[in-house]
């Protein structure tokens, strides 16, 4: 990227409140959750919003270390790394929005979809009484977390989570979700 | 037994379990990378505790400013290993405290009680 396409880039995303694209770490991680409090806090976004972001974005990032297809040798300590894109923003209703993208395995495209699926026009309570079951039940083979990531974010969103799986070659797609918080 | 005690860091609780005085507590953020190995020791810890546990009064206090999806899962594995055990005689109440302005602290602590039986539950707001 040269100088002007960068200035362009600063200008046009006003609504961007954070923008990330690389390594997520544990650190990372942390490091991105206490930036974004920080911000919200000076801004006094009340208690509850904050909480919703903060949720959303912890999800979101975790799940780039779970999943994403780029990964970085685990350090010594087992600590994983692995490729992916965060933006924080503010939309015109005034409300924040928590977006993440990552490339993934080809094979994993058919599951993820409907797991997102599976809960995007869920009402409340519903969506409160199947992750209640699910938090009992315990999270499928395939899952590295606890299996409750999307259902969570779907609880804590404003709007159904919107995703987008775009394939990139035979082995991979992109994955990309924003959920407004 | 001995005390067990972690402390805090920016992604996981302070940890204090005494069982000299049968108070436990979790005090801070809960979103480690790996939950179930994070919480590994306090299971391993509570089960051998709690083997012991008839006709102790125990006393739990849980205050978390924010927990992952997967620590959740875990408070759940929790709080059903307390419930079993004080369904099986002992005395076990656990204080879920929480800001009086986080209402998600509060509405999580709402979930949880509902899923136990035996215990006593309580939800505790503090400012």
């Amino acid at each position: 990227m040269d100088f002007s396409s960068q200035k362009q880039h600063f200008l046009e995303d006003s609504g961007v409140v954070f923008y990330f694209n690389g390594p997520v770490s544990q650190s990372v991680v942390e490091g991105v959750g206490d930036a974004i409090r920080t911000k919200l806090r000076h801004e006094e976004v009340g208690l509850g919003a904050i909480q919703r972001v903060f949720t959303i974005l912890i999800e979101q990032m975790q799940n780039i270390i779970r999943y994403s297809a780029d990964r970085v040798l685990s350090d010594e300590r087992g600590a994983e790394t692995a490729w992916g894109q965060i933006i924080v923003g503010q939309d015109d209703e005034g409300g924040y929005y928590i977006s993440c993208g990552n490339r993934i395995h080809a094979s994993q495209t058919q599951k993820l979809a409907h797991k997102i699926e599976q809960v995007q026009q869920m009402p409340p309570e519903e969506l409160k009484q199947y992750y209640k079951r699910m938090r009992k039940q315990g999270p499928d083979a395939d899952s590295k977390g606890a299996g409750l990531g999307f259902i969570e974010m779907a609880r804590k969103a404003r709007a159904p989570l919107a995703f987008s799986i775009e394939p990139l070659d035979e082995m991979c797609s992109f994955f990309s979700m924003k959920v407004k918080a | 037994m001995d005390q067990f005690v972690v402390e805090a860091t920016k992604s996981t609780p302070r940890i204090n379990l005494n069982p000299a005085t049968h108070t436990h507590e979790i005090a801070g953020e809960s979103y480690p990378e790996n939950s179930l190995s994070f919480y590994g020791p306090v299971f391993s810890w509570l089960k051998q505790y709690l083997a012991d546990a008839q006709g102790k009064a125990i006393k739990f206090s849980m205050d978390i400013l924010y927990f992952n999806s997967s620590s959740s899962k875990v408070f759940m594995e929790l709080f059903e290993l307390l419930d079993t055990a004080a369904s099986s005689g002992a005395s076990i109440a656990v204080d879920w405290r929480y800001h009086e302005e986080n209402e998600v602290a509060l509405e999580c602590g709402e979930d949880f009680m509902e899923e136990v039986e035996s215990l006593s539950f309580n939800l505790v707001s503090y400012s």
